[in-house]
């Protein structure tokens, strides 16, 4: 069966197609169209992955889009009769915005694709995201835990997944509804920060690392565990259910203080500055303390070694450590791509295996399912500018690397998700923390609380890294933020967080074979086989996809070599110079 | 049009506060525009095309950053009470940020023409803000020294436009023009509709929804907290969307 997958319209459009259970092309519409976080419906994406098939719109036998709409619309409706008068002012806008396109998404594939109605789906939201990290994970039975903002009502869920000859299973068994949500109480305190929501999440995460949880308590006023084991939250705290202007309410801001306007720097030298980190600390302590808990509770329930963790919340890697480490599971599995995306993926695996009871496949155990980087078309426009053009040879760019070189290296098919896993990624030195500096300065253009995380050889990993049991699958996708060995923090001081933890990549032979034997000529030369790996784009931008933009991002930053396929390229002071003063 | 504008032009840019406000939306803009111009030089098969438009990008961010430093400046010395407040993107003036270039198409004249009376449009509007800004000395030099850049890039996309296209050129930019006009006029339809659409929505509202919203609140104290026990055959059909 041919099964498209998609999700879009909130953050993160995506599409992803499975044919004979099994994924042949899954791409975030941002990395065709070049806007980040694109919401708009995939089309590009779309496109991409018939191309890569070789098929046509009616060769499908189902879209099935990643959430059900109308239950969205319930959700949003009731959300503002419940606060009915003060939602006064979102109610229009909420109804614009959902009216416009969002609850007519059958008409609009049907209309873009020109396929019958009939062969369009729904999966729920959570049952996506249960599909994308259950069904992508090496395991045949798993319990399951999802939590984000929120989808159609369900915030958080737990369950179980069972697969093999018998056919598949994914029963959700539990819910906490909206407005009772972890994602929300993290993207309120995001919002506080003076951070993007569905964007500044990551930020947080770093810069709590500077600060100590000493408002964990008041924290936990917002977030009340309730008697059976789960979580509310206290809406006196908030606002984001009734306005569409602030997620947080003034009694938040008694109890935290006043919010940081988005424009003024954080300086952790000042009172003011230690306060939001503090509140950093604070947000992510408590966050962790309830997933652990609601993890360990699962596994007392179920008794099952693995655990299958999706939705964004699961973006969180200091608290995929934390899980691992306190609530019994022996491993844990974070696709590449938990976040909406990949309930592109989810949605037409759920389909395949679930609603049509297709025989189960093992799918392989990577995220490069998205367009391949043509190393010749690098070499063409690279030589048209009048670059140096070679053969990319593994010596020479660990010669660089040695060297303090930046390499902007890509390889193969772009990967499916947020993180940069070895397929479209900045490499450097790890040593010095005046590399990490320079990336921020001349490359990045970001926040200098936010750390670089570092790919090391997965049988290596142990010898650098604190690494409980199961820590080395789920560093596979730089799910986990793992301790730096005491010892060797020093010598990694460029992805040594101030914590002295690293959001590791642990990197086996077979899922990059190139990046491997690289990491492996730079530990010949340093004496440690350890890089910097960082997403190659500039702030602002997605990770580049194509040689083109590859191209374009050497051009403009401070990056010296680009890597391509078989290519490699480096930039040239004197041949840069004589095209500036051409065009001065 | 721009004349009677200049006592306008001269009360907005007159509150330090607001022209703090400004100048960060400009820097969006500008960061904007510059990513569109990095997308241009993507798309483009024309290498001189391709530098031109990446210098041209490299200098939006530029710009961006200067607009950026001095709104900075003006806002910590005058700090703006409605600072978090959304800013409407019909406030800012200036290049294609309002415009939506379609840069996808990857085809140099309609895009060279577009950028050509883009950049002539923000050059005039800079020089009326930098004489509406006063004795803001810091604030004119900005507006200043990012002119001379715009003269540039005004300059650069007419010769190439010239090279590219040289005997539909003019064609071009008349479809530049219209377009523009056209754009302008979506905008400010759009923006009617959505006022309507909301003065309309905010009546139904208070008219409507008030036995609704008496109903939904009391089943919401009934609602219980914490774990919802789900059914075996909850989400099982997946035909249907609610």
């Amino acid at each position: 069966m041919k099964i498209l997958g998609l999700s879009a319209h909130y953050h993160d459009a995506a599409a992803a197609l499975v044919v004979d259970g099994l994924p042949v092309a899954a791409v975030q519409e941002e990395r065709l169209s070049r806007r980040k976080n694109d919401a708009a419906f995939p089309l590009a994406a779309i496109e991409y992955c018939l191309d890569e098939a070789g098929l046509e719109p009616d060769d499908l036998d189902a879209v099935v889009f990643y959430e059900r709409p109308m239950l969205k619309f319930d959700r949003v409706l009731t959300t503002l009769l419940r606060s009915f008068p003060r939602s006064y002012r979102a109610f229009p806008h909420a109804m614009k915005n959902m009216l416009g396109e969002k609850a007519w998404v059958r008409g609009i594939i049907s209309s873009r694709l020109g396929v019958p109605g009939r062969k369009i789906l729904f999966t729920e939201h959570h049952q996506s995201h249960a599909a994308a990290a259950f069904l992508t994970a090496p395991t045949r039975e798993a319990a399951i835990l999802t939590a984000d903002g929120v989808g159609e009502w369900a915030t958080l869920t737990v369950g179980r997944g069972a697969r093999g000859p018998g056919g598949t299973t994914i029963a959700l068994e539990r819910e906490i509804r909206f407005p009772h949500s972890l994602g929300m109480l993290y993207s309120t305190f995001t919002a506080w920060l003076g951070f993007a929501v569905n964007e500044g999440e990551y930020k947080v995460m770093g810069l709590a690392a500077y600060g100590r949880p000493n408002m964990a308590e008041a924290v936990r006023k917002l977030v009340p565990r309730t008697a059976d084991g789960a979580f509310r939250l206290d809406l006196d705290y908030f606002d984001f259910h009734g306005s569409a202007q602030r997620s947080f309410s003034d009694r938040f801001v008694q109890l935290f203080g006043p919010p940081r306007r988005p424009y003024d720097p954080i300086d952790l030298a000042t009172a003011e500055g230690r306060r939001f980190a503090d509140c950093a600390a604070s947000v992510q302590l408590v966050l962790e303390d309830i997933l652990v808990d609601i993890a360990r509770g699962l596994h007392e329930r179920t008794g099952l070694p693995d655990l299958c963790f999706g939705g964004g919340v699961a973006l969180n890697g200091v608290a995929n450590g934390r899980i691992l480490r306190e609530s019994g599971f022996e491993r844990v599995f974070v696709p590449t791509a938990p976040g909406d995306a990949g309930c592109a993926l989810g949605a037409a695996l759920f389909a395949d295996r679930v609603h049509f009871g297709n025989p189960d496949r093992d799918l392989a155990d990577h995220g490069f399912w998205g367009p391949a980087v043509d190393g010749a078309q690098l070499a063409r426009i690279a030589g048209e500018d009048g670059l140096a053009v070679d053969e990319m040879l593994i010596e020479e760019c660990a010669d660089d690397l040695a060297a303090g070189r930046i390499i902007g290296w890509m390889d193969g098919r772009c990967e499916f998700g947020p993180r940069a896993l070895g397929h479209r990624s900045l490499l450097a030195a790890p040593h010095e923390e005046a590399m990490r500096d320079r990336l921020n300065r001349d490359i990045k253009y970001r926040e200098e609380f936010r750390p670089f995380a570092p790919i090391v050889p997965e049988e290596l990993a142990d010898t650098y890294f604190e690494l409980p049991p199961g820590g080395a699958r789920l560093a596979r996708f730089m799910s986990g933020v793992f301790p730096v060995r005491p010892e060797w923090r020093e010598r990694l001081a460029a992805v040594t967080h101030v914590d002295g933890t690293a959001r590791l990549q642990t990197l086996s032979r077979d899922f990059a074979p190139k990046l491997y034997d690289l990491l492996l000529a730079y530990g010949k030369r340093s004496g440690i086989p350890v890089l910097l790996n960082t997403s190659l784009n500039i702030a602002g931008e997605p990770i580049v996809c194509s040689a083109a933009e590859g191209y374009s991002t050497f051009r403009r930053s401070g990056i010296d070599v680009l890597v391509a396929g078989s290519v490699r390229v480096r930039k040239r002071a004197t041949a840069e110079a004589a095209r500036e003063e051409e065009y001065a | 049009m721009r004349v009677l504008l200049k006592p306008v032009q001269r009360w907005v840019w007159g509150d330090a506060a607001r022209r703090g406000l400004r100048l960060l939306r400009f820097a969006e803009v500008e960061a904007d525009g510059g990513r569109d111009l990095v997308r241009a030089a993507e798309l483009t098969d024309d290498p001189r095309l391709r530098r031109l438009y990446l210098r041209h990008a490299r200098d939006e961010r530029r710009h961006a950053d200067i607009f950026r430093r001095r709104g900075l400046e003006l806002l910590r010395a005058h700090p703006a009470g409605d600072a978090l407040a959304p800013q409407r993107d019909w406030l800012a003036p200036g290049e294609r940020g309002l415009d939506d270039v379609d840069v996808e198409s990857g085809k140099d004249g309609p895009l060279l023409a577009f950028l050509h009376l883009s950049e002539r449009n923000a050059a005039r509007d800079f020089a009326v803000y930098r004489d509406a800004v006063g004795g803001d000395e810091a604030t004119r030099d900005v507006f200043h020294r990012i002119l001379r850049d715009e003269e540039f890039h005004m300059n650069y996309t007419r010769a190439e436009l010239a090279r590219v296209s040289p005997e539909r050129q003019k064609r071009l930019l008349w479809k530049a023009r219209l377009s523009r006009l056209w754009k302008a006029y979506l905008r400010f339809a759009v923006a009617l509709a959505g006022l309507i659409g909301s003065v309309v929505l905010t009546l139904q509202y208070f008219i409507l929804l008030p036995p609704f919203a008496w109903i939904s609140k009391r089943a919401e104290r009934r609602a219980p907290a914490g774990w919802i026990e789900l059914s075996p055959e909850a989400g099982r059909g997946l035909d249907r969307q609610y």
